[in-house]
């Protein structure tokens, strides 16, 4: 993919999350990649904002060894909800490693905590990938009510959340629908 | 006009918010949950988190030496060894006074068990403190010979707590997945509250839970939660999602 179409789904996500407090984006495999590079992008770009992203569908290793740049941003932090569950045993100074995908509870802990003692006028983002991959771990109830509890709590801290669904994961659309914005990835258009 | 309830915080954010503020002033808890269920973590941060404030505290232990316990507590954010070292928080092993006084260390009488007793109200009231922990009931009144003896020293215990002017945490142990708040049955009776620490199966994950099943004197959240034992932070606690609870429940 060019980096003119990266690029033009940095924009519209960047717009989308700025003025809505929950974005949900819908985007096929193939596409995902892309998409990873897109917010990378713009969390590197935007260093006074404080960005979490809880990885479930790749290691952090593996996110480090593809988009080299981002260990290298204070205001960036990881949370690894599947190295350690993998057997991967890896330790960097700005993710942390959650035992298992199933333990969501100590997801939202983790994100809460990522946040605490900022200065008030922080924009703060939580970035969910995604929640397909959680799926493969949880069942679709529980899944949502981590959704809504997580959004109810970022909603009373001013935490803007996106979250990642891979579109051929037909059972998560109704999580989805839970956000107030909803971007469709196509192949070749952003709806 | 009502005056101002006195409470006690444990110095956990979302545990003092269930209880309104914190533990009410002098009352005596029973924190009850099986092996590794966070007991002593939560006693120990109940303490520390005291001694910070300038109340100063005790923790009597019967089931650990000393050194392994100020050991496993190094590792803790809530750990101030300068707070052991100045005499704000206390760790006394109830073993070394046992051969002190020439008791049994394994066998109590009940004369050995009052005597036992006065010792840890005059060390209370000569150290002043604020906060008492005694880790574990259960292993104490497990030196007791009969039933009898044990439901004595129990109500015997309760009186003196009740006398002495500090917030008291007892450790219980229960066995795995239970819902059973003691041993004897009769701790729960001596106890204003009680923090019932469980375990929870999801998907093979076993994940801590904390529960406040009564506080006398304090309006309390009664929902389970979901218990996280963190180096950095200590317990931490976040509402436990529900769905899962009741797909366990189906499966038992």
């Amino acid at each position: 993919m060019t980096d003119a179409v990266i690029e033009g789904i940095r924009e519209r996500v960047t717009a989308a999350i700025r003025v809505n407090l929950s974005v949900g984006i819908q985007v096929p495999e193939n596409r995902h990649a892309d998409l990873l590079e897109a917010i990378f992008a713009s969390m590197c770009k935007n260093t006074h904002d404080v960005w979490s992203f809880v990885s479930v569908s790749k290691s952090y290793d593996y996110l480090k060894k593809s988009y080299k740049e981002i260990d290298q941003f204070q205001n960036i932090h990881f949370i690894d909800c599947i190295s350690r569950a993998a057997g991967i045993g890896t330790k960097h100074h700005n993710c942390i490693y959650i035992e298992s995908p199933g333990m969501l509870e100590f997801i939202i802990l983790e994100l809460l905590n990522s946040f605490r003692g900022l200065k008030g006028d922080t924009e703060k983002f939580i970035i969910i990938d995604s929640l397909s991959a959680l799926m493969i771990y949880n069942d679709p109830a529980i899944i949502r009510e981590f959704i809504t509890l997580l959004m109810n709590r970022a909603r009373s801290d001013n935490i803007h959340v996106i979250s990642i669904l891979v579109e051929e994961e037909m059972d998560s659309n109704k999580i989805i629908q839970m956000n107030d914005k909803i971007i469709v990835l196509r192949d070749s258009f952003i709806d | 006009m009502p005056s101002k309830r006195e409470v006690c915080s444990t110095g956990i954010e979302e545990l003092d918010l269930k209880m309104e503020g914190g533990i009410p002033l002098g009352s005596t808890v029973l924190v009850t949950g099986c092996s590794g269920s966070g007991k002593t973590t939560l006693c120990m941060q109940f303490l520390f988190n005291g001694a910070r404030k300038g109340e100063r505290g005790v923790f009597f232990t019967i089931t650990e030496p000393l050194f392994k316990l100020t050991k496993n507590l190094e590792g803790f954010g809530f750990y101030d060894k300068k707070l052991i070292e100045s005499g704000m928080v206390n760790i006394i092993d109830l073993r070394i006074i046992s051969e002190r006084l020439g008791l049994d260390a394994e066998k109590y009488t009940v004369e050995d068990a009052g005597a036992l007793l006065d010792i840890l109200k005059d060390i209370a009231d000569e150290l002043d403190v604020k906060r008492l922990v005694m880790d574990s009931i259960t292993a104490l009144c497990y030196r007791l010979q009969t039933r009898e003896m044990i439901r004595d020293f129990i109500f015997k215990l309760g009186t003196s707590l009740a006398v002495m002017n500090c917030t008291t945490m007892l450790t219980s142990e229960v066995p795995p997945q239970t819902f059973k708040f003691s041993q004897y049955e009769i701790e729960e009776f001596i106890s204003d509250g009680i923090f019932f620490l469980g375990d929870m199966e999801r998907k093979g994950d076993l994940i801590r839970t904390l529960q406040v099943i009564k506080m006398r004197g304090t309006p309390h959240s009664r929902t389970k939660f979901s218990m996280n034992i963190s180096s950095q932070r200590g317990i931490e606690l976040m509402p436990l999602l529900k769905s899962s609870e009741f797909e366990s429940f189906l499966k038992r």
